[in-house]
């Protein structure tokens, strides 16, 4: 049955590139091992007759999300993990045990199951392209309508979460905004020495900071250079 | 052709595989690709169902899970990208304040 050997191909497949992308200690190998994953879980849904959603499992999760995972790994210069000494040890045992007993559940139900009722071989009409548009067009079209006001909440979250602080910074006089610190440079003369700041006046602005700097000692006078001048 | 069971028993196997990654990671995009991994697992289960009963639900359901997780990858993505920007490491164990 050929069928069946695909079956066993790509879902040994997709459990060894799982069993790998836990394995790895190096974040890139993971990345590659998800796209063997997904890769051979696109085969699968081909099998299923599914060629609409193994199309869009690759192009937007092989294509999209795996370039967005690669390209953060590749910008913050990920280190592998290193080894840690295993925390809990007496608690092992009642793991394994633990984890037998529900696997002894799944496989006795899955068994169990199979031999009732359930269809054998997949619908061959049901995952064409057409009859996922006019689903999605016409009864599913409040959730498709919602899943773009996710996709532009995900979008503005995304750039406020990655978005570098910037810091307010004065960079002349005149740039002078309320909530900058050049106030406080300019009122820390005390009462009588300060500055009058005058927002869009950049010239006058300037030689009022600079004069106030002068007095203060922080620069230099201009008459040790010889004066240029000026209109 | 291949019993609905065997699709089942290949999703369990792959969602276990990762929930193990999430436990046992302390890499915060290893754990992300755990997650991603856990939610294929859960559209194969979809798209057997859907396929073998015949039912258009289950397909468009994964549609709508795509796009949740691309969504997901986005904001994830960036929340890690805060996280190493203040921590320099992506160790989850050392991003332990909101424990205490």
């Amino acid at each position: 049955m050929l069928t069946v050997l695909l079956f066993i191909l790509f879902g040994g497949l997709a459990v060894g590139c799982a069993i790998a992308l836990v394995a790895q200690r190096n974040p890139l190998y993971s990345a590659i091992s998800l796209v063997g994953v997904f890769v051979s879980l696109a085969c699968l849904y081909v099998m299923l007759a599914a060629p609409f959603i193994a199309a869009v499992q690759v192009i937007v999760y092989a294509g999209a999300i795996m370039v967005l995972v690669v390209f953060v790994i590749m910008l913050l210069n990920v280190e592998e993990e290193v080894r840690r000494p295993v925390r809990l040890f007496h608690l092992v045992p009642i793991a394994m045990g633990l984890a037998a007993v529900l696997i002894g559940e799944t496989a006795f139900i899955l068994t169990l199951r199979g031999a009732s009722g359930a269809p054998q071989a997949p619908n061959q009409q049901v995952g064409l392209t057409s009859s996922i548009g006019t689903g999605l067009f016409t009864e599913y079209l409040l959730p498709f309508e919602i899943t773009s006001v996710l996709i532009l909440m995900a979008l503005v979250g995304a750039m406020t979460l990655a978005r570098t602080a910037t810091v307010a910074r004065p960079e002349t006089p005149g740039d002078f905004r309320p909530d900058s610190g050049l106030k406080l440079v300019a009122d820390a003369a005390g009462d009588g020495g300060g500055a009058v700041i005058q927002p869009g006046k950049t010239e006058e602005t300037g030689r009022a900071m600079a004069e106030l700097q002068i007095e203060r000692g922080e620069a230099a006078a201009p008459s040790s250079r010889p004066p240029r001048g000026e209109g | 052709m291949i019993p609905l069971t065997w699709y089942l028993a290949l999703s369990a196997v792959l969602f276990t595989i990762g929930v193990v990654g999430v436990i046992i990671k302390r890499n915060a995009i290893q754990m992300f690709m755990c997650i991603e991994l856990m939610l294929n697992a859960v559209n194969l289960t979809f798209v057997a169902f859907s396929s073998y009963f015949g039912d258009l639900t289950g397909q468009l359901f994964v549609f709508i899970v795509m796009t949740v997780a691309a969504a997901e990858a986005a904001v994830g993505l960036g929340i890690i990208i805060a996280v190493f920007r203040n921590r320099e490491s992506l160790d989850v164990d050392e991003a332990s304040v909101l424990k205490y």
